[in-house]
């Protein structure tokens, strides 16, 4: 396997190192089962965080995402990433520094004090759309990394915001109703099911979950009666934030709103994990507020 | 293309006159730096209300994103600067997406957050982010539970972060001094007693 080996620098974020290391060993160890090699991005930092900086300095946001992208920039490797808020970060800065002379020029004057420059040397990508991509993985090939198919499970898909959001600056066409992660969550095995506003946000973004959080769960909130509608037996995302927001936010929607879901949130690296056979445990699936017990149950 | 508008007609003019929209609060240069920052043409806006239409933040608050954008096109800066609603945009950019004008209202948004920190009009979840990166470089930073549990996944108990690599930290923090950010930060905590 190792002769066709993808690789790429390992920008990981703040919440899957810091709250869910599961979404971090899951994205290693699967991803090398399918000729992608991740390789550690050492001294990365927060992204930083695109709500919280960016509507503070849009200035300082670009500077501090663009210290991480040097940093590959050194190590001459394209990055990948597990979270739709650093995609937001890296790739968007990342772009916006190679299209924009003057932008680039201001940015480099502050990285210069720090003996760095941004060159515009490489990519970014998401590990959801290396997966997805035939030229790098591919549907198939993911499907026959499966030892353990998700049969009979139906799994819902939440895209994020950021990932594909604004369209315009991005690359995956049209917003209103994608269908390429269910076509990954099928090769896992599951039976992937639409609900009402598949495209909402989660309602964490923007700093909303720290500035209002009951606004920002009643926004989750909403989602959660539209997953249930449709009987999904877990929730899958490409975002440790969403994560956070659907998983915490459950315990937080049942203290605030008295309504109990337990409804099993994964990222999707921790779906494929368990459907090339790691164990919960490797998975750290157990530091998941929501317990994942029902749906394991009825895979294992 | 035409300069001014006018019916050609000086008795119309006149009767038309104080009818033209008129507000002694308006700032014309607010919309241009909002235009600027943004990076997007927000007098472009027709005030359809795709944008309210799309947003999640809309049925569960007073927040009208098509507010925004006509306080963007008027002018209207302190209006829509001290209005608390400014930040209960979660960025979707679902309005974005949809806006049959190809503007952008949430960097619409995003310009006007950046144009009230500058006058010092910021909620305290932000501030305390940016005090959070600057000591370790994440906004979320790594506890003890969570070590114990990379340790069990094989994992390194800190990631090869920042918090693995400390002496970039410095960097970071340079990044912010030059834009006096950690300053600000602390100085607008302590004046609320923070
Ligand atoms: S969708 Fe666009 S044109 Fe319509 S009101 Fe909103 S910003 Fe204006
Ligand atoms: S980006 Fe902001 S204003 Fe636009 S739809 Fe989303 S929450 Fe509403």
């Amino acid at each position: 396997m190792a002769e066709n080996m993808h690789t790429y620098a390992f920008f990981l974020g703040c919440i899957a190192p810091n709250r869910y290391p599961g979404c971090e060993a899951s994205a290693i160890a699967t991803s090398r089962k399918v000729g992608i090699e991740l390789v550690p991005l050492k001294g990365g930092s927060c992204c930083p965080a695109p709500g919280a900086f960016g509507s503070i300095d849009l200035n300082v946001w670009y500077a501090m995402a663009a210290r991480n992208v040097v940093l590959a920039e050194e190590m001459k490797t394209d990055i990948a990433l597990i979270c739709n808020g650093c995609y937001k970060s890296i790739y968007e800065v990342n772009k916006k520094l190679k299209e924009n002379d003057e932008l680039r020029d201001g940015v480099n004057e502050v990285l210069a004090e720090i003996d760095m420059e941004f060159k515009g040397s490489i990519d970014v990508w998401h590990l959801a759309e290396l997966y997805y991509d035939p030229k790098i993985c591919g549907v198939k090939k993911i499907a026959d990394s499966v030892t353990r198919p998700l049969t009979g499970t139906k799994v819902a898909v939440h895209y994020g915001c950021h990932l594909m959001k604004p369209k315009k600056e991005r690359h995956f066409g049209e917003t209103d109703n994608p269908m390429w992660i269910e076509e990954l969550v099928a090769a896992l095995g599951a039976e992937p099911v639409q609900y009402r506003n598949k495209m909402q946000c989660c309602g964490a973004g923007g700093g909303v979950r720290g500035y209002d959080i009951v606004h920002s769960l009643d926004i989750t909130n909403e989602k959660m009666i539209n997953l249930q509608e449709v009987g999904a037996d877990a929730l899958t995302e490409v975002c440790p934030f969403c994560q956070l927001q659907y998983d915490r936010g459950q315990v937080e929607i049942k203290d605030k709103f008295g309504i109990d879901y337990g409804l099993p949130v994964l990222h999707f690296n921790e779906m494929l994990g368990l459907a090339q056979g790691m164990s919960p445990d490797e998975l750290a699936l157990d530091l998941h507020a929501v317990s994942c017990e029902p749906f394991l149950e009825k895979i294992l | 293309m035409a300069t001014v508008k006018n019916y050609g007609d000086p008795q119309l003019e006149e009767k038309l006159k104080d009818q033209y929209f008129y507000n002694s609060d308006a700032n014309p240069n607010f919309t241009k730096e909002v235009e600027k920052i943004g990076d997007t043409l927000a007098h472009m806006c027709f005030q359809c209300g795709t944008c309210t239409g799309s947003c999640p933040s809309a049925p569960r608050s007073s927040y009208r994103i098509r507010r925004f954008m006509r306080r963007a096109v008027m002018g209207l800066e302190m209006e829509a600067l001290t209005d608390p609603d400014l930040w209960l945009c979660t960025t979707c950019y679902s309005c974005t997406d949809r806006c049959p004008r190809d503007l952008a209202p949430t960097d619409v948004i995003m310009a006007m957050r950046n144009l009230a920190f500058k006058l010092d009009i910021v909620p305290k979840n932000f501030l305390k982010t940016v005090q959070m990166i600057y000591t370790s470089g994440h906004g979320v930073p790594n506890n003890d539970a969570n070590r114990a549990a990379r340790t069990k996944l094989g994992l390194t108990a800190d990631p090869p972060t920042t918090h693995m690599y400390p002496e970039f930290i410095e960097g970071i923090q340079k990044i912010m001094h030059h834009y006096d950010l950690k300053e600000n930060a602390d100085r607008i905590l302590s004046e609320e007693g923070q």
